[in-house]
């Protein structure tokens, strides 16, 4: 039998697609686009958003949201500078950031899973409370207002400083490690398989024997680490951590998603959906500020790609499902014949 | 799940073995809810290799026995013998350890994996922490070429026809070694063309011998596929046939029993002047060019089975569906494709399914009758008195004997006959001209139904035209001043209120000529 194009296939080739499309568009327009250094800038940036991205992704394909991240971000950030203070080094600093996000997490996954409160209402409020959180331990001088605090870890900030001599940093190795060590997870695992199973119809995952409280915690808990791992890197490089870490985030990492194709909903997309997604959205905002243009052109221009994706992907199911009608017609005549 | 059970999937995938002899025997199963007793002593007995037809009126028991089968109910007394031995069923899982599988009605299959992915959902094959996707993938195209069906195990089953999925549903139980596949009513969802691929693969599975307990209500499919028969009616095994045994005649009188009807004696006058007439009206596969014409006064019952696109019609007709070809017209006018502006023109519809579309349950009793009013009710701004409102559902309370009465209980905590009455209501205090009912009396206890039918006839009495869907045979054929029956898209017979007998109906609508019957194909 002829294997087909599924629509996810088609859907990735799109995405593939639109991020050459702009890396065309941008080098002919600006010769130091692909220069060493920008390129290194915008997989820095890409990085950082393509983190949480990849993380909230795996909830998301589960049929979930993650309304937190930000929030996840800016706590875990401030928490991690308090722990480098005590003394310990940056390498544990990233361990510990890691398991804060992730400990975080658990909380969103336990209060979903347990008091069977909705993704969206449990996030949202959760986001609020993490974000307090980083206030409360923000560095304040004697007058109680908010002031910088550098990091003095060494270790710590060499996470944040460039690989090469030219440029490339720590986390966007990792990022592009991770997200290819999580498309392996979501595609050859089991907590993958059911990841998908529930975000596609979680009633019938759960009569098939899936255990769908603890992959929905393990997404949660998923989402918040890569958070958490993106907040150690972020702070590393910016030498600090201050209290508008993460603002916003959670919903740039939506729009990075949907963009590359994760389906609000679940069932359909993964963690490269959400590392081309995030690398689009990169590109975007570094070329079109690249012409000097305001932010809130491209704020306007990000908002406006991400309506186009969310209406191309309800048109392109449509166009899948009249694909399958079509088709289920032709086995139905050979059937008859 | 177990190392055990997962070992024992490692073992044995080529699906059970070909066995001879009795495979499940059930003796005197007995059953109650809340006092109340809904299976009687039932016998039940099947073979290896054997496609048993179960058939029977709704609320006949066969959902119930089923259930005890796969452990869902527990019985109250008798016994279950699988193998000629023995055997105590407490819950699904023990169902499925001894072999036996079922297929619902409503699939329970992940759209967004593949054929492979959703047979081994929950019991993967895996090696080092990965799923051994190649390994699932040899093993289901082995159950495929088995069994002989067109599948890729590759694909994905949002892309899978109806006929197509219920093959993974049944590859699925028999990669659990199920010996016995339940299959409740599974071609109520396809086409003809794929219901014809279902009973190839229950062929192939029979070859094989797996033993098929095929629940339906069709009766050409029990001539096509079934070796024997077994009819259930008022929780009573009534007999079994042998595929030799099998005739229409036999089969419904089996069904019905013992017919009272109470004779006929008003004559009824029909308003010429007020026609509802439908020309050739068609809606996808399930329509096929189906034409009546409905009398002022006249209460016209459709019959047919369920899927046979009764409800489509009554849609089509409210507005609610569009039509793919064919004309609606009202005393020669053509009815509107809107639902509001036909609501405004005297129609109204109580739809089969009440809570999702009848109602709104959380609303009260007033706020849902006074919803399809306010074209009356409201001022020529749109704005809504309470007063109004109040003044109209305490009306509908009164008049149609609304209980509690009281306008602000929310109708959702109403028993289900009030809940009819607050919807039947919320149209007859508009005195429509055309009503359209969809299973009126559902969930509907005898007393309120014998009300609900007054009403119905207060209505026609008046000059309106009632078109009536019904599954109750019983009350189509004690309701209704003509019955048309629908088989495979069309109009198969129609009945005059003074020939219409349940076993009559029962026999058109699975396609099978009758007596009393006029032959409309």
């Amino acid at each position: 039998m002829k294997k087909k194009l599924n629509s996810s296939t088609i859907r990735r080739f799109i995405t593939i697609g639109l991020v050459i499309a702009l890396t065309a568009l941008f080098s002919l327009l600006s010769s130091n686009f692909l220069s060493m250094y920008n390129l290194s800038e915008l997989f820095r940036n890409a990085a950082y958003l393509g983190l949480i991205a990849c993380g909230l992704s795996v909830v998301m394909v589960g049929g979930g949201i993650d309304l937190s991240v930000g929030g996840i971000v800016c706590a875990t950030g401030i928490i991690c500078v308090h722990l480098s203070d005590i003394g310990l080094s940056g390498y544990m600093v990233l361990i510990l950031g890691i398991i804060t996000g992730g400990a975080f997490g658990l909380l969103n996954g336990f209060i979903v899973t347990k008091l069977k409160l909705t993704e969206f209402v449990t996030t949202l409020a959760s986001g609020f409370l993490f974000f307090g959180l980083g206030l409360v331990f923000a560095y304040r001088d004697d007058h109680g207002t908010l002031m910088a605090h550098s990091i003095k870890s060494n270790t710590y900030l060499s996470l944040g400083q460039p690989l090469l001599p030219g440029g490339f940093y720590l986390i966007s190795l990792v990022w592009v490690v991770l997200a290819i060590i999580l498309w392996v997870v979501m595609h050859k695992t089991e907590l993958g398989l059911y990841t998908f199973a529930i975000g596609s119809d979680e009633k019938s995952a759960r009569m098939s024997g899936v255990n769908v409280a603890k992959i929905k915690v393990i997404g949660f808990i998923m989402s918040g680490a890569f958070s958490g791992l993106a907040a150690v890197f972020v702070t590393a490089y910016e030498r600090t951590a201050s209290t508008s870490l993460g603002n916003m985030r959670e919903f740039l990492a939506i729009a990075a998603c949907v963009v590359g194709g994760v389906v609000l909903g679940g069932g359909k997309g993964d963690a490269v959906s959400a590392f081309l997604g995030a690398l689009f959205l990169a590109m975007l905002d570094n070329g079109l500020r690249k012409f000097g243009m305001d932010s809130y052109v491209v704020y306007m221009i990000q908002g406006s790609l991400i309506l186009v994706a969310i209406a191309f992907d309800s048109q392109f199911a449509k166009i899948s499902y009249r694909r399958r009608v079509k088709e289920q017609r032709l086995s139905a005549q050979t059937l008859t014949s | 799940m177990s190392k055990e059970k997962r070992k024992s999937l490692d073992i044995k995938v080529e699906g059970p073995m070909k066995e001879e002899g009795v495979l499940l025997t059930c003796k005197g199963i007995d059953k109650s809810f809340s006092g109340v007793q809904v299976l009687f002593g039932a016998d039940f007995e099947m073979n290896y290799g054997e496609v048993h037809a179960l058939m029977g009126e709704n609320g006949a028991g066969k959902s119930t026995l089923i259930k005890i089968v796969t452990g869902v109910y527990h019985k109250d007394a008798g016994q279950l013998y699988i193998d000629e031995e023995s055997v105590e069923i407490s819950n699904p899982i023990e169902a499925r350890a001894h072999g036996i599988a079922v297929i619902y009605q409503e699939l329970s299959l992940v759209p967004d994996l593949t054929v492979m992915e959703n047979i081994y959902l929950g019991q993967e094959l895996k090696k080092y922490g990965f799923v051994e996707k190649n390994r699932m993938r040899e093993r289901t195209l082995d159950l495929i070429k088995k069994y002989e069906l067109d599948l890729n195990p590759d694909a994905t089953v949002e892309v899978l026809s109806m006929a197509q999925r219920q093959m993974v549903e049944v590859l699925k139980a028999l990669s659990t070694n199920a010996k016995l596949i339940i299959m409740d009513e599974p071609t109520s969802s396809l086409s003809a063309a794929e219901s014809e691929h279902l009973f190839r693969t229950i062929e192939s599975l029979k070859k094989k011998g797996t033993g098929i307990i095929y629940v339906t209500h069709r009766l050409e499919e029990v001539y096509r596929i079934a070796d024997r028969l077994t009819v259930m009616r008022n929780g009573e095994v009534v007999g079994t046939l042998t595929k030799a045994e099998i005739n229409p005649r036999t089969v419904t009188t089996m069904m019905i029993g013992h017919e009272i009807k109470t004779e006929y004696d008003v004559q009824r006058t029909f308003n010429d002047d007020f026609v509802l007439e439908v020309k050739d009206l068609r809606y996808g596969d399930l329509l096929k060019g189906v034409s009546f014409t409905a009398k002022g006064g006249e209460i016209l019952g459709i019959g047919g089975l369920v899927g046979s696109g009764r409800t489509e019609l009554l849609h089509c007709i409210y507005g609610a569906k569009k039509p793919s070809g064919g004309r609606i017209l009202l005393n020669g006018k053509p009815v509107s494709r809107s639902v509001i502006k036909n609501i405004n023109n005297g129609f109204g519809l109580v739809p089969e399914d009440r809570r999702r579309e009848g109602f709104n349950p959380l609303q009260t009793v007033e706020k849902n009758i006074a919803i399809a009013s306010h074209d009356v009710i409201a001022n020529a701004l749109g704005l809504v008195y309470a007063k109004k409102e109040r003044d109209w559902a305490e009306k509908a309370i009164e008049d149609y004997d609304i209980r509690p009465k009281n306008r602000k209980m929310i109708v959702d905590n109403m028993s289900g006959g009030n809940q009819q009455k607050v919807i039947l209501g919320r149209w007859l205090i508009r005195e429509p001209r055309v009503l359209i009912l969809d299973e009126p009396t559902v969930g509907v206890d005898v007393g309120v139904r014998a009300e609900l039918y007054r009403f119905m006839r207060q209505l026609t009495e008046s000059g309106s035209i009632i078109i009536m869907v019904s599954s109750d045979l019983f009350e189509l054929v004690q309701v209704s001043d003509r019955i048309l029956v629908m088989h495979d898209g069309v109009f198969f017979e129609e009945f005059p209120r003074e020939k219409a007998t349940q076993a009559a109906v029962l026999m058109a609508a699975s396609g099978e000529h009758t007596e009393e019957g006029v032959p409309l194909v």
